[in-house]
């Protein structure tokens, strides 16, 4: 019903332009609740990606129109950006069935703009050609094809985050079409599953939090990101949105990135070139690195280009300070949050401050005086290349003349860098390790496949979703796994995939989807909106503004709900008190769990949470998510809360086990429900055994929930 | 193979490849390094490294750290270097025992304190609590690009695990916050965030019967691929599960429970947060965990000093005095070192009934673990603004609990990142403190 309303309100605003001005004011006020539809604020249409853009005017069900644009659709939800640039994240269902078919006839469309299956199986038998030829020089072959239960559990956790339901695995193993792996391939790429992953992974490469600094709340970020991954937005638009984003927060969601680092800027500079470019100079912001060619010279030069920029806007926090005097009735809670929210805020001033440090010691150049920005190359010809043109002249234009650079095909590391660590997510290893340190490209277990890779990227223009079909459609990627190698005798080949750990996440929504079912894909947390309330109008601090975001601020956070989702308190990891933020479907709770995945919970979430112990990120640094193993996270899982969701008789695996009308059929259900294949006699003999020896389907779950075989991709 | 290389094996390129992969198969989950798994394996080569710092005073002599942390910033005028004149605070100047002076807010610690060295000294430069917290924990400035290690992780490193069944490092009444740092995550410690809950989820909520029942058909249903594993993140696991069902049986989570001690020792301690941690402290440091870390809150004094020194203060003084007390009675003093440590200290100046962050110059305190009893080092200025004599920064002061928990100090390791690091950063251990 909410949804309904919801829907209804987006539409609102087209009517209520042609209407009379005292309707449109009435209608205004009836849909105020509903905004939450917007999850990202506004935004340059280009960013959403360069393919040609289909503009529509969407009816809904009840004959509403919006004038949008298609952005994505993705399981069951579509993403639209309307002609002001607001985007919209709803489920299809709210559309008129003609709309419905034509969002899907725009995935069509999208989809022959990609790679062509020819160009997939070219590109892919590339991949297998480069990895066989290297196999053969050092005498080793590629491990033999993954079986279908093997790959079918493979690609979904890859692909959507989540090992399948039993009905998921079952449809595939039965189906005899023998193109049935690529169409799964491309059915996950275009999931809501892949959009959470993809969440997931980007989240612990780009420190997404939920607060940062001073408990700053950082959603809109989030929810910028979900709608630039659910809108297939390209990693260098995707990147490039990031470096050159400007204003606060609460208006522009992608400042987030370099607001993580205002207080330190430097840090952030030498972040950014570790996360994007696999370049580490975090030595040499110090000193010339001791065991690699970059000075610190080189280091200023580049942080230089952020030298007109400025995170954070102290007169506006002395200007709401000087209000707040005037009248001490003012909540201090709430003045605090306005004040941190309006003061990070990404501008650039027409001046390049940076200076060399007092304690320079290099002859290169002297202590304290002003930086001369100028990029980094990693060999010679490089910087006559075209990209190498920067203007250096306008301080202002800096940051943008930087992200340009950055983000081209013709840098000498961009590409490269994401194809490795995409190849990486497939893989469970780099190409070149470690991937955060890719300086040296001789390196590259394979320079030629890693070449290869950086062409498909750059082929692609950075459609992630498109690269990673490539590499799954590989035989690869379509090997059976090999155990974790010893990176210390030997470089790895890539006889095929290695056997990992699942993430924290994707342990985390495997059992979410064996407690729930599908259901799961569909609650999205988006909690950015409220941050609105916060924003305070340009110009001068008034007293009365400050009043009425107080009170908006005030409005926006009561009931609780969202209070609790928002600073610090978010952090505490009270995920019940989300309860608000949700959309679409809204999540179930058990055991004082909340039934959602992981990248609809707090970012990250609290440090005693399961997904922390089973190694979700920190995020105070890039890549810190481990799969290392600990006694507290087995306690949870047979004893915790997690153990009682899995052995609980509302667990969606027990009752579509139930469902069987034989002991064989109860047995099987839940073995595609954990382990996405069929029991072999003896396994089945033994688990029927025990059915029949005082334990129950639950307690099977459970046992199967703890294999280790549960844990592991193989 | 230790992980981290002494930093002169690596300066030509292909060292430092090697061991840049060396360390990178530890993040693959490979060498799952667990911090409930056996000595022999978890050690990595412990005394491979060569302690500079081996010969000197107090080496070694701490074989158990408890780290308690003074969150807000205390007031080093109003309890362990009292002032008179212009900075004097309400609290009166009494002589405590070993001759030294300390506030009249801090009676139990003055019948104890011929068992403490008083460092008065203590200088640093940040006065923001997140940071100057994060230096007083790890004893590095806090960066954006790098997590700097707590001494546990460091000694974790060094030395080894310090118990077959018990982590190693546990902090209370606070999250781990990174406290592993560059290390592996398993030297990350327990976060315990209630004492009196102790640790959780550590017995089934099904019968005895059910989970006989339940692990047999774990074993069987699992052999296939848990049990032919020849993967090592694999076969970690296999030991996860084992640690695990043995700790579950064991006798050593009896560590964590506070319930085991009797009613009149927990009185004693008091019933408060930090009492109970410290308890607990106590009580793990007993049987076999090194580093323990217990934060209390409540000294960020701004107003109505007086009233809070009375209230939080009376409680540290309490508790602190008990704890040290039962350490000694239990012949535990002379091997455990505790430290009581705040992020900075406060102005010498009042404002509004109470005092400024200050991190000029304030004051921590060592008890046991080989330092001198009733001692006093280093010295403020006449107003307590600035250090007059010997002044100990943070790096400092971890280099000092690092030498005498017999880690090499101003030896470097190299990180998984390729930067050389040492603990304290740099800076020599006061052996000055050292009986």
């Amino acid at each position: 019903m909410r949804l309904l309303a919801l829907f209804a309100c987006l539409f609102v605003g087209l009517s209520a332009q042609a209407a009379p001005k005292k309707e449109a004011k009435k209608e205004a006020k009836k849909v105020e609740p509903v905004i939450k539809a917007v999850v990202a604020p506004a935004a340059p249409v280009a960013a959403l990606g360069e393919r040609a853009a289909i503009w529509h005017v969407w009816t809904d069900k009840e004959g509403q129109k919006l004038d949008a644009r298609f952005c994505g659709l993705a399981g069951e939800f579509i993403t639209l950006q309307s002609r002001d640039g607001r985007t919209f994240h709803f489920k299809t269902e709210l559309l008129s069935a003609e709309d419905v078919a034509f969002a899907k006839s725009c995935v069509d469309l999208a989809r022959r703009n990609s790679f062509s299956p020819a160009v997939i199986a070219s590109a892919a038998a590339d991949i297998d050609r480069l990895v066989a030829s290297v196999l053969t020089a050092n005498k080793q072959t590629l491990n033999a094809p993954a079986t279908d239960e093997q790959f079918l559990r493979r690609i979904y956790l890859d692909a959507s985050g989540r090992v399948p339901t039993a009905t998921e695995a079952a449809t595939f193993l039965a189906s005899n079409a023998p193109d049935k792996r690529a169409k799964l391939i491309d059915e996950l790429l275009f999931s809501s599953g892949y959009t959470m992953q993809m969440f997931n992974w980007m989240a612990d490469l780009l420190r997404v939090k939920d607060t940062f600094a001073k408990g700053v709340p950082a959603f809109t970020f989030e929810d910028w990101l979900k709608a630039r991954l659910s809108a297939g937005t390209p990693w260098d638009k995707l990147v490039s949105e990031m470096i050159t984003a400007d204003g606060r927060l609460s208006d522009n969601g992608a400042t987030g990135f370099m607001l993580f680092d205002a207080e330190m800027p430097l840090d952030g500079v030498s972040n950014l070139m570790t996360t994007f470019l696999g370049t580490n100079m975090a030595c040499a912001q110090c000193h010339d690195h001791p065991l690699a060619d970059w000075t610190q010279r080189d280091f200023y030069q580049m942080a230089a280009f952020f030298g007109a920029t400025d995170g954070k806007d102290e007169a506006i926090g002395s200007a709401i300070k000087k209000a707040v005097r005037a009248d001490s009735s003012l909540p201090k809670a709430a003045v605090l949050k306005i004040e941190q929210m309006n003061t990070f805020r990404m501008e650039d001033s027409d001046k390049q401050k940076l200076t060399f440090p007092k304690d320079y010691k290099y002859k290169d150049a002297k202590a304290g005086d002003p930086v001369t920005p100028a990029l980094i190359a990693w060999s010679k010809g490089e910087k006559s290349l075209p990209v190498y043109n920067v203007n250096t002249k306008t301080p202002s234009q800096l940051r943008d003349e930087f992200a340009r650079w950055l983000t081209s095909p013709q840098n000498p590391r961009f590409a490269t860098n994401i194809a490795n660590r995409i190849w990486k997510k497939a893989f469970g290893l780099g190409v070149i390790e470690p991937v955060n340190d890719i300086d040296d490209l001789a390196e590259a277990s394979s320079p030629e496949l890693m070449a290869h890779l950086t062409f498909v990227m750059k082929a692609a223009k950075f459609d992630l979703r498109e690269v990673q079909r490539v590499i799954y459609n590989s035989k690869t990627y379509q090997a059976s796994a090999s155990a974790t190698p010893d990176l210390g005798k030997a470089k790895y080949l890539f006889n095929g995939p290695i056997v990992r750990r699942l993430s924290a996440e994707q342990v985390w929504d495997s059992l979410i989807v064996t407690a729930v079912g599908t259901y799961a894909d569909n609650v999205l947390l988006r909690r950015g909106d409220d941050l609105k309330a916060m924003a305070l109008p340009a110009g001068k601090v008034t007293l009365a503004e400050l009043k009425n975001a107080v009170n908006r601020t005030t409005k926006a956070f009561s009931g609780g709900g969202k209070l609790a989702g928002a600073p610090k308190k978010a952090a505490g990891g009270s995920a019940l008190g989300l309860a608000n933020g949700y959309e679409g479907d809204k999540p179930i709770s058990r055991f004082s769990l909340m039934l959602a995945r992981a990248s609809e919970l707090p970012q990250p979430s609290s440090e005693t949470h399961f997904l922390r112990l089973w190694g979700q990120g920190d995020r105070l640094l890039a890549d810190s998510a481990t799969n290392d193993g600990s006694v507290p996270q087995v306690l949870q899982m047979m004893n915790g809360s997690v153990g009682k969701l899995v052995s609980d008789v509302r667990s969606a695996a027990v009752l579509d086990a139930m469902k069987a009308k034989t002991t064989e059929g109860e047995v099987t259900s839940l073995y595609l429900s954990y382990l996405s294949r069929k029991p072999t006699a003896k396994e089945l003999a033994a688990a029927s055994k025990s059915l029949t020896d005082g334990l129950a389907l639950t307690d099977l779950a459970w046992v199967l929930a703890n294999t280790r075989e549960f844990l592991f991709v193989q | 193979m230790s992980i981290l290389h002494s930093a002169n094996l690596l300066r030509n390129p292909e060292d430092r490849r090697s061991f840049i992969e060396k360390c990178a198969k530890v993040s693959f989950g490979l060498s799952v390094l667990p911090f409930f798994t056996r000595i022999a394996e978890a050690a990595e080569v412990p005394g491979a490294v060569k302690a500079p710092n081996a010969g000197l005073p107090g080496f070694g002599k701490a074989k158990r750290v408890i780290f308690l942390q003074l969150n807000g910033g205390m007031s080093h005028i109003d309890t362990f270097d009292p002032k008179t004149g212009a900075s004097k605070g309400p609290g009166s100047i009494v002589s405590a025992k070993g001759d030294m002076q300390l506030t009249s807010y801090l009676p139990e610690t003055a019948k104890i304190s011929d068992r403490i060295t008083v460092i008065r000294s203590m200088t640093a430069k940040v006065g923001v609590h997140a940071s100057a917290a994060y230096l007083m924990r790890t004893g590095f400035e806090q960066r954006g690009t790098v997590q700097h290690p707590t001494l546990g992780a460091w000694a974790q490193h060094f030395l080894g695990t310090s118990h077959k069944t018990l982590p190693s490092s546990v902090t209370v009444n606070r999250s781990s916050n990174h406290g592993n740092g560059w290390f592996p995550a398993a030297y990350s410690p327990l976060p315990i965030l209630n004492p009196t809950d102790g640790l959780m989820d550590t017995k089934s909520p099904v019968s005895e019967a059910v989970v006989a029942k339940r692990t047999g058909l774990l074993a069987e249903l699992d052999a296939g691929f848990g049990g032919k594993a020849s993967d090592e993140s694999v076969k970690s696991y296999n030991e996860f599960y084992e640690s695990t069902f043995q700790l579950m049986k064991s006798t050593d989570l009896k560590a964590f429970d506070l319930a085991s001690e009797s009613a009149e020792t927990r009185a004693r301690y008091g019933k408060s947060k930090f009492g109970q941690g410290c308890l607990l402290a106590r009580r793990l440091v007993e049987n076999g965990v090194r580093f323990v870390e217990v934060a209390i809150g409540g000294w960020d004094m701004h107003a109505t000093l007086d009233d809070r020194m009375e209230e939080v203060g009376g409680d540290f003084d309490r508790v602190y005095a008990t704890l040290i007390q039962d350490l000694e009675s239990k012949g535990l003093l002379e091997s455990t070192l505790v430290v009581v440590a705040s992020e900075f200290g406060r102005k010498p100046t009042f404002e509004g009934g109470g005092r400024g962050h200050h991190p000029l110059v304030f004051s921590t305190v060592l008890a046991g673990g080989g330092v001198k009893r009733g001692f006093v080092f280093g010295a403020s200025d006449e107003k307590g603004y600035a250090p007059k004599e010997n002044g100990v920064s943070p790096g400092s002061l971890h280099a000092t609990i690092a030498h005498a928990a017999g880690l090499p100090v101003q030896t470097d390791i190299i990180t998984p990142a390729g930067r050389p690091m040492q603990v304290g950063n740099k800076a020599a251990p006061q052996t000055g403190v050292f009986a």
